[in-house]
């Protein structure tokens, strides 16, 4: 399984900038460059603090997707 | 007053105490302002750095490493502590087999030399490939 993310679309549909992400979540903004381009999966707690920040549902930032060929 | 506003200010003042503090430790003033300068520099460094992520209201100790940060650490000193491991081994296999004799002390700073390198290089190029 595989962590999808689609942070930066709804970041930008928000209006705000990844330095302004990583102010209200309390991280550093390539911490935040990291999680979009999915190198870098964050723990339970910094996901529900960005689904908190974004003001939207986790499971709509964060999703899990099965690997083609890969292990289940 | 601004969250970063409140942040150099605080800076500002551990920086003049440390300063302080070395220039008593050492007895001489130029050391006190040097060691100030540095730590006052290394604060208005860190929240550009992309290495810590500053939280004012946590007062003394308003820089932290954020999650990804640790990870990134955590990762080269596993390197660096690899490297040094193997270093010291083939110290002591050359010493002990080859070159039979006592292990000179530059050769042991050699290998703290080559833990240190390897951190900082892993530390670059985990942020490089990692973000």
């Amino acid at each position: 399984m595989t962590l999808c993310n689609c942070l930066k679309e709804i970041r930008v549909l928000k209006g705000l900038t990844q330095e302004s992400l990583a102010s209200a979540v309390g991280v550093t903004r390539q911490t935040v460059i990291a999680v979009e381009k999915g190198k870098f999966s964050p723990s339970v707690k910094l996901a529900l603090e960005f689904a908190s920040a974004l003001e939207t549902p986790l499971d709509r930032v964060f999703w899990l997707e099965e690997t083609i060929g890969g292990k289940a | 007053m601004t969250g970063m506003t409140r942040y150099y200010l605080t800076r500002t003042v551990v920086s003049a105490a440390f300063g302080c503090l070395f220039a008593f430790a050492a007895s001489t003033w130029w050391i006190g302002a040097l060691a100030g300068t540095i730590a006052l520099a290394f604060f208005v460094w860190a929240p550009r750095s992309g290495r810590y992520s500053v939280n004012p209201e946590l007062g003394a100790t308003a820089l932290r490493r954020d999650e990804y940060t640790q990870v990134v650490n955590a990762k080269a000193a596993r390197n660096a502590f690899v490297t040094t491991t193997l270093s010291v081994a083939a110290l002591i296999i050359y010493f002990g087999t080859i070159s039979q004799g006592d292990v000179p002390v530059a050769a042991v700073g050699v290998t703290l030399a080559v833990g240190l390198l390897t951190y900082l290089t892993s530390d670059l190029w985990l942020r490089r490939t990692l973000g």
